[in-house]
């Protein structure tokens, strides 16, 4: 009976939907727009803590290696190399791999702006970097005075052509080519270089170093090892699995940097907003029937079954509009992509978040729209 | 001529209470949509220019090859003697400032953090337009002695300071604070005397006097002539010297601000996507509104009133019911602005420009909302609807 009956529900939803199909249009559209809204704040969102995490995730490392004080990754400070070597002989670990960070000065040898650039200074052997065009112009790094550029590294550092020679911190260094990474919040520029490069350009010494990139033996259990190297090291350095790291980088620019709240604000806003265009829809498609609605109650009909007439109208509306929604969206992230060199991207997790919110967002207005559905008397509609 | 003394899109709007209160609802979340949106990219850029809006100067010399005001790019003390010998000037007074080399430990995590800091001589004339450090210069020609930003991110612990803590390593001893706010770059800023910032300063050893300076802050003598003293002071200087006037410098900021960061086009389209929203709601709206009351408009024109009057009518009415979601979401955009900008320390603020750009958006999506549907109207038979 209870079966039948949403069956009924579902025909008639279905039927008053292809019965105006302007008006259904219009609601399509009006929800459409409403679920690119919230996929655009929600990019916004989630595309910041994935700044925080670009270069990381190109990196190859099991565990992180780090100061006690380490902050985010531009901010990393340093420990004594030593501890590079604590950590290597602990059992598990394959391989621990200094990288060491600093700011310097970029300069056209013809004069112009200093800007300040990222630099990153890594033992070339070790390929930390899981980056196709680092690898491959990886025997460029150990010519002297050599530099690898980002790609994504911004206009007013002039042409990332190779061979072009420039002043960093006071000293000629010839740009080997560049390479797509992306540099994330490290900065407006990233330059890397091998070691030795690194140790002319900035003046200091590879001890100390500013991150541990550790690598286990297949099989190796990630916490027992973590574990382990927390006993071998000293407490001015602190260990990080993956999820650890990112758990932190998100923290950071989440809530230390309220970008979280800012983008947030505008996940919730959009959120409300989606949540008004449904229930302005649905409570004018009510109204329009209420006529039949009140003779359908008149003849017999619980209140129950109009109410799931409209709840199954709007997740049928919900649904439709998705699929289009979902292609804009990735549509305007590839916009967002290019224009603000955010790390946008679509994954699973946000369409399904998206669905289910949007989802909820049609329940809440179904909700909503149907008090005046129960206060319909047949009596009086006519 | 049958006349438009009848107010029928007023009539129209207020003839159902419960429908206007939905309708300008919706539309007031469409509007608040954009001004949150169109507040931050102001906020973004306000908090970016900020630092340099607080100097209080007529002239800046700084070296021409900085990029942005706040990176480190100094230049030497000694021509500050040929600033000086240039006439017209009142004051010149160098600031020393560095974004990159001091860390604050912070008493909420007892861990260094970053800070941005300035230095000045505290027996010169104020570089800053903040009473709050002008007021409280003169405490920092005690040794070691700092005053803090109330308005820094949280986990620097600068709202109520502690006595003392360390910076680079050194104890120091907040005197005061004053409230600047963070930026983009910064989460905090500490204001100090030239002769700590000489000793505090990593890797430094010139003494004040010696010591590179990030830009001097010049003020006229009263009547004189800006440009003209820009003129002179740029004969007097080395190319590799830039002079600014303080819409320069501002404008300077701006310009980097708007080249560099991504901060503009994202709430761009944030501001886009809600002025879309905001048209189909308002077109739903409207839609519904003339469905039902087609009859009415048909009779109307049966009658012999022209389409342009019910054209008129309907545009006015569109144009009723964006202003009655436009005032609700004007006033809660006050509140969000509020909420959000202390929250967040940000200088979210409704200003006139906001006020007007957001009408004007608003009136936009309304009309062009209202223009779409009107065609029902024109397109109504008198003969055909009953």
């Amino acid at each position: 009976m209870r079966l039948r009956g949403l069956r009924v529900s579902g025909q008639l939803a279905c039927r008053i939907l292809i019965h105006e199909k302007g008006r259904s249009g219009l609601a399509l559209a009006g929800v459409f727009i409403a679920i690119v809204l919230v996929f655009i704040e929600l990019g916004f969102f989630v595309a910041v803590p994935q700044g925080g995490m670009l270069v990381y995730d190109h990196m190859r490392f099991d565990l992180l290696l780090a100061s006690k004080d380490y902050a985010f990754q531009a901010q990393p400070w340093q420990f004594p190399r030593a501890r590079l070597a604590t950590a290597a002989a602990v059992s598990g670990v394959t391989q621990v791999t200094p990288l060491y960070f600093a700011g310097g000065s970029w300069r056209d040898p013809s004069g112009g702006l200093r800007l300040d650039i990222f630099l990153i200074g890594i033992d070339t052997k070790a390929q930390p970097f899981a980056v196709a065009d680092i690898e491959r112009q990886q025997d460029m790094l150990a010519e002297p005075n050599t530099i690898l550029v980002d790609d994504d590294t911004r206009a007013v550092f002039g042409p990332l052509v190779a061979g072009r020679v420039v002043d960093l911190d006071g000293h000629r260094v010839t740009i080997g080519g560049s390479y797509h990474l992306g540099t994330g919040f490290l900065g407006i520029g990233v330059a890397l270089m091998d070691e030795a490069n690194f140790t002319r350009v900035t003046g200091r010494g590879t001890d100390p170093a500013n991150l541990g990139l550790i690598e286990l033996a297949p099989g190796a259990n990630m916490d027992d090892v973590a574990a382990a190297l927390h006993r071998a090291l000293p407490d001015d350095v602190q260990i990080f699995t993956r999820g650890a790291l990112k758990a932190h980088e998100d923290a950071y620019w989440t809530t230390r940097t309220s970008v979280g709240l800012i983008f947030g604000s505008g996940l919730v806003v959009s959120f409300i907003v989606g949540l008004m265009v449904l229930y302005q829809t649905l409570a004018t498609q009510i109204a329009r029937h209420l006529p039949e609605f009140a003779t359908l109650k008149a003849i017999g009909y619980a209140d129950a079954h109009l109410v799931a007439v409209v709840m199954v109208e709007a997740a049928i509306v919900v649904t439709i509009a998705f699929i289009p929604a979902t292609a804009v969206a990735m549509m305007a992230y590839a916009v967002i992509r290019s224009q603000t060199l955010l790390p946008v991207v679509l994954t699973a997790s946000h369409v399904g978040g998206v669905l289910s919110a949007t989802l909820v967002m049609s329940a809440l207005s179904a909700f909503l729209s149907v008090s005046s559905l129960r206060r319909a008397d047949p009596a009086d509609v006519f | 001529m049958p006349g438009g003394a009848v107010p029928l899109a007023w009539r129209n709007l207020v003839a159902d209470k419960w429908r206007l209160l939905r309708s300008s609802a919706g539309i007031a979340f469409a509007v608040l949509l954009m001004l949150v949106q169109l507040g931050f990219e102001r906020a973004f850029f306000d908090a970016s220019l900020t630092q340099v809006r607080q100097l209080d100067g007529d002239l800046f010399v700084m070296n021409a090859s900085k990029y942005c005001f706040g990176t480190r790019d100094p230049f030497a003390y000694r021509e500050l003697d040929a600033i000086r010998r240039v006439s017209g000037i009142a004051s010149t007074a160098p600031l020393y400032a560095d974004w990159q080399k001091f860390f604050w430990t912070s008493p909420v995590d007892d861990k260094p953090h970053l800070v941005r800091v300035f230095a000045f001589d505290p027996a010169a004339p104020p570089v800053f337009l903040l009473p709050a450090i002008a007021d409280q210069q003169a405490l920092l020609e005690t040794d070691n002695a700092v005053l803090v930003d109330s308005r820094s991110r949280r986990f620097l612990g600068m709202e109520n300071p502690p006595a003392e803590t360390k910076l680079n390593d050194q104890t120091v001893h907040v005197v005061g604070s004053f409230a600047l706010g963070p930026d983009f770059m910064s989460d905090g800023s500490v204001v100090m005397s030239d002769r700590l910032f000489t000793k505090l300063l990593p890797g430094n050893r010139a003494p004040v006097g010696a010591l590179p300076i990030e830009a001097a802050v010049i003020r006229l003598r009263g009547g004189e002539d800006v440009s003209a003293a820009q003129q002179r002071l740029r004969a007097a200087l080395p190319p590799a010297l830039t002079i600014m006037t303080k819409p320069e410098l501002v404008e300077f900021e701006r310009e980097f601000q708007a080249k560099l960061s991504s901060a503009a086009p994202i709430f761009w389209l944030g501001t886009l996507v809600g002025f879309a929203v905001g048209t189909l709601i308002s077109y739903q709206i409207i839609y519904s509104d003339l469905s039902d009351r087609l009859p009415q408009y048909a009779t109307l024109k049966g009658i012999g009133y022209r389409s342009s009057y019910l054209i008129r009518s309907v545009l006015s009415q569109a144009a009723l019911t964006g202003l009655a979601g436009y005032i609700p979401a004007w006033l809660l955009g006050l509140a969000v602005y509020r909420v959000i900008g202390d929250i967040a320390l940000l200088p979210l603020r409704m200003s006139l420009q906001l006020t007007a750009i957001s009408l004007a958006l608003t009136l936009g999506m309304s009309l062009l909302a209202g223009i779409l549907a009107v065609r029902r109207v024109i397109a109504a038979d008198p003969a055909e609807i009953f």
